[in-house]
């Protein structure tokens, strides 16, 4: 009974182990497949169009919406103690240094990070992989490298807007709807807001569009067992990545802040 | 004796705690089509891998063209695996694409041809499998025998030295298999040169297409002869597995 469950405990370290070995592994090639030609710059767009203006929606409801529900909060706990003119600096610092970069993470991880699992996941169980491989291309260079690159690009670009739509529905929100004086609310905003506030937060978007791209492509790419593997591949690869990109924003926030970005 | 193409010597695999490989020893000749067969789970598609460089073996040799494939740099391997053209199980045509850029995507990629020399090519090569009224179709509109043509002429278009078939005719039906297997027969004699391998285990048709057969039966190649010599063999695995027996030294997995 004991001898039983050390054992399980003992494998199932083994298997989260040798999953982030493999992980490191496949990371670090396909970055490194990318540095040599041939530079696959129509695979390259059509990632970006896919990652990045294909998202644009999402983003920007979910950019409004935040901005709007997060300066109302703000209002509510402000003016308990009569500080309402502080919401505008409060709510677009949180914007781009926090809610823009993990918020517009986790919607394109919902998005794209399950589409390039089903994706890699349907070519592998259909030996699409093995079919790239068979006319000498390595696969990590022709479908993992474009996908990852276009997701570091696209990412803090969504990111940009999602904190630009926020801060502008805040602003509305309080201005409008709250009756905040316009005045003060630029003005606070502006005292308080930095460029490095901005800067940072778009380094951890990059960083995010990194963690969801490699997370859904290795799930994908690794899967196995037909329809029914693809699927579990997917759910693994969002639910893994949306937790990866939580857990490192705490870290990267705890690093950069000494960098005076961020 | 026919110039030996593919060597393979010794070579072990194993996958975990199961052995599938257990010391194969195979000489396949240029210029012809060699058939392996085997039953389902002997390693038949792993051996397939090795010939291609795609799996680095435990122990034993694997020569192409006299060169041994793991005493190459991994770019040497794949300017080999360039001369490789693979016709896989279910095609594996990529969806993404119509059939002319399918077969289109090797010459893109290794050729460093101009547009049109690369149309002319394709659309010859898909007129030699009857394909030509399938051009621009996308892989999900095909039928399963035409998608299967379609995986030949993607195979086929830079005219490779080696041709590996994966099960070519499994899932048609008995008279798309015989088209295929004409095909297959017909590719050989027009590219004399052409050093084919196939794995089957379709007797009938192994019969219709093979030059050579070669056995493998728990690990190993237990008997490789040409075509005649391979039927009329009383090797009791041989002749059980020929005429699908139950009875005889294999055992059927009932557990």
């Amino acid at each position: 009974m004991i001898v039983q469950s050390v054992e399980a405990v003992g494998r199932a370290v083994r298997e989260v182990v040798l999953g982030a070995g493999r992980y490191a592994l496949f990371l670090v090639r396909s970055l490194f497949s990318g540095l040599f030609p041939p530079y696959r710059f129509r695979i390259l767009t059509k990632q970006m169009y896919f990652v990045g203006v294909q998202s644009l929606s999402i983003v920007m409801i979910t950019g409004a919406f935040t901005g709007a529900v997060f300066a109302y909060q703000s209002n509510y706990a402000f003016s308990k103690f009569g500080a309402e003119t502080m919401i505008g600096a409060t709510v677009t610092l949180a914007l781009v240094r926090e809610l823009g970069p993990v918020l517009s993470g986790l919607m394109v991880n919902g998005r794209v990070g399950s589409a390039m699992a089903a994706e890699l996941g349907t070519m592998r169980v259909t030996e699409q992989i093995d079919a790239l491989e068979s006319m000498a291309i390595n696969p990590l260079q022709y479908l993992v490298a474009p996908r990852i690159l276009a997701s570091i690009v696209m990412v803090p670009a969504l990111t940009a807007l999602f904190d630009t739509i926020g801060a502008f529905t805040s602003y509305w929100v309080s201005t409008r709807v709250l009756q905040v004086s316009t005045g003060a609310y630029v003005a606070r905003t502006q005292w308080y807001v930095d460029v490095d506030d901005l800067v940072g937060g778009l380094f951890k978007s990059a960083v995010f569009g990194l963690i969801l791209s490699s997370v859904g492509c290795y799930y994908g790419y690794y899967a196995r067992g037909g329809a029914e593997g693809v699927g579990s591949a997917t759910t693994k690869a969002v639910v893994a990545a949306g937790v990866a990109i939580l857990i490192v924003d705490y870290f990267l926030t705890l690093f950069i802040a000494p960098l005076g970005v961020g | 004796m026919m110039e030996i193409a593919i060597r393979v010597q010794g070579l072990k695999k194993s996958f975990g705690s199961q052995q599938v490989l257990r010391g194969v020893d195979l000489e396949i000749p240029r210029g012809a089509i060699t058939v392996v067969i085997g039953r389902s789970g002997t390693g038949k598609s792993v051996l397939l891998k090795h010939l291609l460089g795609l799996v680095p073996p435990d122990e034993g040799t694997i020569e192409v063209g006299g060169q041994d494939l793991w005493k190459l740099r991994e770019s040497g391997r794949r300017d080999l695996r360039a001369r490789f053209g693979m016709v896989f199980q279910n095609a594996a045509l990529f969806d993404s694409m119509d059939v002319f850029e399918n077969v289109a995507f090797p010459l893109r990629e290794h050729s460093g041809w101009e547009e049109e020399q690369i149309g002319t090519r394709v659309r010859e090569v898909l007129a030699s499998v009857g394909l030509s009224s399938a051009v621009h179709k996308l892989p999900s509109e095909l039928s399963g025998g035409m998608r299967k043509r379609a995986g030949l002429a993607r195979a086929l278009v830079r005219n490779p030295d080696y041709l590996l078939y994966d099960e070519p005719t499994t899932g048609l039906d008995p008279i798309m298999t015989a088209q295929i297997d004409a095909l297959i027969r017909a590719t050989q004699d027009q590219h004399p040169g052409l050093t084919s391998v196939v794995i089957s285990h379709d007797m009938q048709a192994t019969f219709r297409i093979a030059d050579r057969i070669a056995m493998l039966h728990e690990g190993r190649v237990i008997l490789h002869e040409d075509r005649e010599t391979f039927r009329q063999s009383d090797h009791p695995v041989v002749r059980q597995f020929v005429e699908g027996r139950l009875d005889g030294p294999i055992r059927p997995d009932l557990s």
